[in-house]
């Protein structure tokens, strides 16, 4: 645990933090809003004394009321992972900007989360699905997708066919973006 | 009667019609970057890969922009191998989650467990006893080795080269079958367990150890000869693909393709865990970031795993390979990151629990997947053939990178 980190991002981050910083064995957990998002990740790539250089982890987390964007980052100047959570999506249409504009390399992670959980990221040049096909109109991790052996617990009682991509009949285009099949 | 001629492919003429079952519409870009990607400038044209392509390493599919013999632009198409592992991990039980995460890398499968199990511990804070960080060390260490072999041969066999696998696979069976006398299976171990491992050391581990540690220095030394002093090997290599430490650090690139180019990152000094910290190993590095530099460290890896795996065999105390826990794994609600080096980086895994006996998420971070974005980048400008040797180099393995 690295109490001088928790200190220096209090300072530094200010009033962007919607908790105070916490910390369990070698993570460090923030949060921000989503407008703070894109700010606070500058600052923790170009402060010369956070030094956050490395993004080792971007996923999405759906919690049933809303979604999160979680990113794990790494410095040389701490021994804690950095995990910054950005709550508060909202799930029918989760919005957030990209983090292409300071890591490239989340273009891969922020396509996946896409995939999975619909989230739209504002700025990534190649948002499209990534391992589902592109006829896909799913999005497989929300908690409103349920397992075709799992069918007990969806509130229809167990009639949803989970490997029907087609776009359900009474679906406008914008919903069938949004919803999970037979939702 | 007029002359039946064969129709030739190159006949602008001939197109299918579209009513007809083997008419595909052009695909429409759904992003800036597709668009960008389907328009072809004049002379330029697409060339497929895959999915069924021994150079790929699994079944991974590119679709190729060429201009001649020059690799203008590529766009790897993933999912081929998808089964949704982080789904299936929300509907088992944290037992059952550590073997769903064995397939990913079916090369390293430890380092896949590993990581999830580090994570789990951390939610119910729990401590491993000793003689299990031990063993721990010493199997991942094992893997590593095991993986890096074949890496060496398969890079060889991308570039032509058709004898250093059949070298390299002695090696890894060799290993193979000694994690199977420990474990009981071959390549999806299941070894780990939440506080410890399933399982002590046995007789026939150890000895088969034993007799392999006393040759392996000289046998893997001997395999290198085949590769490492081989002129056309050396040629193709050097100089391709370079990559520099700012743009790696950009692209989230981890493990030996960042020592390469100088990084000197590596969880097992930066962020110790298990017994790490007590033992003495070196961080190979090489400044140069091309493909000859990723191979060369991962050949200098396989001596410093060598090197820990004599320290482990010589400081392994007595004791207990399990923590005492209740059957049932019920966390608190919480959060918790755990994350280990392995062959090709960090793997890494973000758990939440909501105090059922289930992960409410988990999140599994693959090295493969993010060096699989280098390959587009580092290819431009080169020839077909040397995007294998690039891709080989950076050494993704499918089965982690679709999950």
């Amino acid at each position: 645990m690295d109490s001088a980190l928790a200190t220096l991002l209090a300072t530094k981050l200010g009033e962007r933090l919607l908790l105070p910083v916490r910390q369990r064995f070698d993570e460090t957990e923030i949060r921000v809003s989503i407008a703070h998002a894109t700010e606070t990740l500058r600052i923790l790539h170009d402060d010369p004394i956070l030094e956050f250089e490395m993004l080792i982890d971007l996923c999405g987390v759906d919690t049933g009321e809303e979604m999160q964007v979680v990113y794990h980052l790494s410095s040389s100047r701490s021994s804690d992972w950095l995990r910054l959570i950005v709550p508060g999506l909202e799930r029918n249409a989760p919005r957030i900007a990209s983090a292409t504009s300071i890591w490239p390399g989340a273009e891969w992670m922020e396509r996946e989360a896409y995939d999975m959980f619909g989230i739209i990221f504002e700025g990534n040049r190649d948002l499209r699905r990534i391992y589902m096909p592109d006829d896909y109109r799913s999005f497989p991790l929300r908690k409103d997708f349920y397992l075709a052996d799992d069918a007990s617990r969806s509130p229809a009682a167990g009639v949803r066919n989970m490997e029907r991509a087609g776009t359900p009949q009474d679906a406008t285009p914008a919903t069938a973006l949004r919803r999970t099949t037979g939702a | 009667m007029p002359q039946q001629t064969r129709p030739s492919l190159d006949d602008p003429r001939i197109s299918i019609p579209a009513g007809s079952e083997w008419y595909e519409p052009a695909p429409t870009p759904q992003t800036e970057r597709q668009a960008e990607f389907l328009t072809l400038k004049d002379g330029e044209m697409f060339v497929n890969m895959g999915p069924q392509h021994p150079s790929t390493h699994g079944v991974l599919r590119v679709v190729i922009k060429i201009d001649g013999e020059k690799v203008v632009d590529l766009d790897p198409v993933l999912g081929y191998l998808h089964r949704g592992v982080e789904k299936l991990c929300e509907n088992a039980d944290y037992h059952q989650a550590i073997c769903y995460t064995d397939p990913l890398e079916y090369v390293s499968s430890l380092f896949c467990e590993a990581a999830p199990v580090a994570a789990f511990e951390k939610l119910m804070e729990v401590d491993v006893p000793r003689r299990a960080q031990y063993i721990r060390v010493l199997t991942m260490e094992l893997n590593r080795i095991a993986s890096h072999t074949l890496f060496q041969g398969w890079m060889a066999l991308d570039l032509g080269g058709l004898t250093p696998i059949l070298w390299s696979f002695i090696e890894r069976d060799e290993i193979v079958d000694m994690l199977a006398a420990l474990t009981g299976q071959k390549l999806l171990y299941n070894y780990y367990r939440i506080g410890g491992v399933n399982g002590d050391l046995n007789h026939e581990f150890m000895s088969r150890l034993g007799t392999w540690m006393s040759r392996a220095a000289a046998q893997i030394d001997s395999n290198l000869g085949l590769i490492n002093e081989n002129e056309l090997f050396v040629r193709r290599t050097r100089g391709l693909g370079v990559l520099d430490a700012k743009t790696a650090l950009r692209m989230g690139v981890t493990g030996p393709n960042l020592r390469s180019t100088g990084v000197p990152y590596d969880l097992r000094r930066d962020r110790p865990y298990l017994v790490y910290p007590e033992l003495e190993f070196d961080i190979p590095t090489r400044t140069e970031g091309d493909s000859l530099a990723r191979y060369l460290v991962r050949i200098d890896e396989i001596k410093q795993s060598i090197r820990i795996i004599d320290q482990v065999l010589h400081e392994m105390p007595d004791g207990p390979v399990m923590a005492k826990l209740p059957r049932l794994i019920r966390p608190r609600p919480g959060r918790a990151f755990g994350a280990v080096e392995g062959p090709r980086g960090v793997y890494g895994t973000y758990a939440i629990s909501d105090g059922t006996d289930q992960p409410f998420r988990m999140r599994i971070h693959d090295p493969s997947f993010v060096h699989l974005q280098l390959v587009g980048p580092l290819t431009r400008g080169n020839l077909i053939a040397d995007t294998m040797a690039v891709m080989a180099s950076l050494d993704p393995v499918m089965g982690g990178v679709d999950k």
